[in-house]
């Protein structure tokens, strides 16, 4: 009879407590989430500001009267050059692409080949390979650059595509997967009487799309972003892709009057990655928990 | 008779498959060789010449020529190359301690768990080159703005300190995607047998934080410390980055292969001091 209430209070109290951890919980994530967020809100904000928004002082972080103007100008053609933008998406996209489908294919079976049939030296293979993936990109650009002109692919989509095909990183993820693939699965088409290729095209690549489609994604990402290798490779301005044309429009003469061009062209260059990422989210994740690495 | 034949047939077999192998992981090898392998060996041979002629390629060996202009004569390359490593290791457990932090708080129990864990992470998409820099409006527009009426009554030294203080945070928030994830499978890795038992023996979250999650999740700081270091000095807004890239404008590739090779001599020199230093705290579960 009087223990009753007692035991009750005691259950309010710690109810009530664990709520207010929950709330300051909440509180620390938010603070944190809205520190990250922030740049992405400034960058959309900023591509939809008109003219008169962008430099009032104190600088304001949300858009007040929303307007498409940036775009037009930016579609129509940048009073400079007598290029238009959509050929830069065109070259963005179309080097991309191809970047990511020789990646994905090249690796994968350089993965399954060297995992499932252990040719000679495949220790040498990755020794070469856990070597490279410590190396930055930047101590081989220079002899890079020396036999992309030695083959005389220098201004052409080639010297973007070919050098970053077979790396290291995308290698490496695949191997980690295909270790799993189960033997027998493959010894049982082969006695099926598949060929060697058909067993890797219909057996494993199915069995490895989340780590290829990982490949994809980051292969997507640094092929995208890049605007160091079309700043070596590229010279003319028709073949430029759109990192290297939005560093272009951002650093050249009058930037302050195309402020508003740039943050459009900065929408546009990032949002292809975060829709690729969103489309991918899960498979994604789960590999990089996985495999434990990054570009 | 039979025997000797099964084994010719192995043989054979075995022989097949690696061939069938090598034909598979060809492609890639090709590409390796061509754009890793080879340049690598050109860029160390750079590092040593001096070139003759652009045309062709002509070089020739000078010995350590390169590297002492660097060392003594040039008076942007040590500055920088000093300022770059202060700056990461200033950075590195900064951003160790905010991932951990926030990986514990992604891993609770709380709504939109995987809405928080995405946006955390997206900053690694964009996060590389000129776009990052774009964003977060390095050096002349900074990204968070105080509001003016706080700005008058701190004061306007004081207003930057706490400006900066915010950007470095953004910053830092922008570089930690990767190590998020990192602890978030490692605190996953955790079994939750070990914090009932605790539990029940009555001991607080912040005990249960000190004598369980840390220690278990040791490994996973060591991994954390490499990437982060190996992240932050091939950074493409690293100023020794910018100067290796200045070498394609003026030509100077000799420069820049010495520069490359410098830098990184002393980042693998670092890494492995690191690995050396951390290896003796880390907890292997197996050990004890």
């Amino acid at each position: 009879m009087f223990r009753k209430p007692k035991i009750q209070t005691q259950g309010v109290r710690i109810r009530k407590k664990v709520k207010i951890s929950k709330i300051l919980l909440y509180i620390l994530v938010a603070a944190l989430l809205v520190f990250t967020v922030l740049p992405m809100i400034c960058m959309v904000c900023r591509a939809f500001m008109p003219m008169t928004e962008l430099f009032i002082y104190p600088p304001r972080i949300f858009v007040r009267h929303p307007t498409l103007q940036n775009f037009v100008d930016l579609l129509s053609s940048l009073s400079s050059s007598t290029v238009p933008f959509t050929r830069y998406i065109f070259n963005s996209l179309w080097v991309t692409i191809v970047t990511v489908f020789l990646s994905v294919v090249v690796c994968s079976m350089g993965a399954y080949g060297m995992v499932k049939h252990k040719p000679v030296g495949a220790a040498t293979i990755f020794t070469i390979v856990i070597a490279a993936l410590s190396f930055s990109g930047h101590v081989t650009k220079i002899p890079n650059y020396m036999i992309v002109s030695g083959v005389g692919l220098i201004d052409s989509y080639a010297a973007l595509i070919v050098p970053s095909i077979a790396t290291a990183y995308n290698f490496f993820l695949v191997k980690q997967f295909c270790e799993q693939l189960p033997d027998s699965l493959l010894e049982a088409a082969r006695i099926d009487g598949a060929k060697e290729f058909r067993i890797f095209w219909t057996i494993a690549m199915p069995l490895l799309k989340s780590a290829w489609s990982t490949l994809a994604v980051f292969s997507f990402v640094s092929s995208w972003n890049d605007s160091f290798s079309p700043l070596v490779y590229i010279q003319t301005d028709s073949m430029k892709t759109l990192p290297l044309a939005l560093q272009t429009m951002a650093g050249g003469a009058g930037v302050v009057a195309r402020s508003g061009t740039v943050g459009a062209a900065t929408f546009l260059t990032t949002a292809p990655t975060i829709i690729v990422y969103t489309v991918m989210k899960g498979r994604v994740m789960d590999t990089m928990a996985y495999s434990g690495i990054k570009s | 008779m039979a025997d000797k034949n099964a084994k010719k047939k192995t043989m054979t077999l075995a022989q097949r498959k690696s061939l069938e192998g090598l034909i598979f992981v060809s492609p890639w090898i090709i590409g390796a060789l061509a754009f890793f392998v080879w340049p690598l060996f050109v860029s160390i041979r750079l590092s040593f010449s001096e070139m003759i002629s652009i045309q062709g390629f002509q070089m020739k060996w000078v010995g350590l020529e390169n590297y002492k202009y660097l060392i003594q004569t040039s008076t942007t390359y040590m500055p920088n190359f000093l300022a770059e490593i202060t700056n990461t290791l200033i950075n590195t457990p900064i951003t160790l301690v905010f991932s951990l932090i926030i990986a514990i708080l992604v891993n609770k129990d709380i709504k939109g768990r995987g809405f928080f864990r995405t946006v955390f992470f997206i900053p690694v998409l964009l996060g590389t080159g000129y776009v990052m820099q774009q964003l977060l409006g390095s050096g002349t527009n900074q990204v968070i703005d105080l509001p003016e009426g706080l700005l008058m009554t701190l004061g306007g030294d004081f207003a930057a300190i706490v400006t900066e203080f915010l950007n470095r945070i953004t910053e830092i928030l922008w570089k930690s995607g990767v190590q998020i994830i990192l602890f978030l499978a490692g605190l996953q890795g955790i079994s939750s047998s070990l914090y009932e038992a605790s539990r029940v023996d009555g001991a607080t979250e912040w005990e249960n934080f000190w004598k369980i999650t840390l220690p278990l999740v040791t490994p996973i700081i060591l991994l954390n410390f490499i990437y982060t270091m190996i992240d932050s000095f091939t950074d493409s807004g690293n100023k020794i980055m910018s100067d290796i890239s200045h070498c394609f404008t003026t030509g100077s590739f000799n420069q820049g292969a010495a520069m490359g090779w410098l830098y990184f001599a002393f980042t693998f020199l670092l890494c492995g001091l690191a690995l050396l230093i951390m290896n003796r705290f880390t907890f292997n579960q197996g050990e004890r």
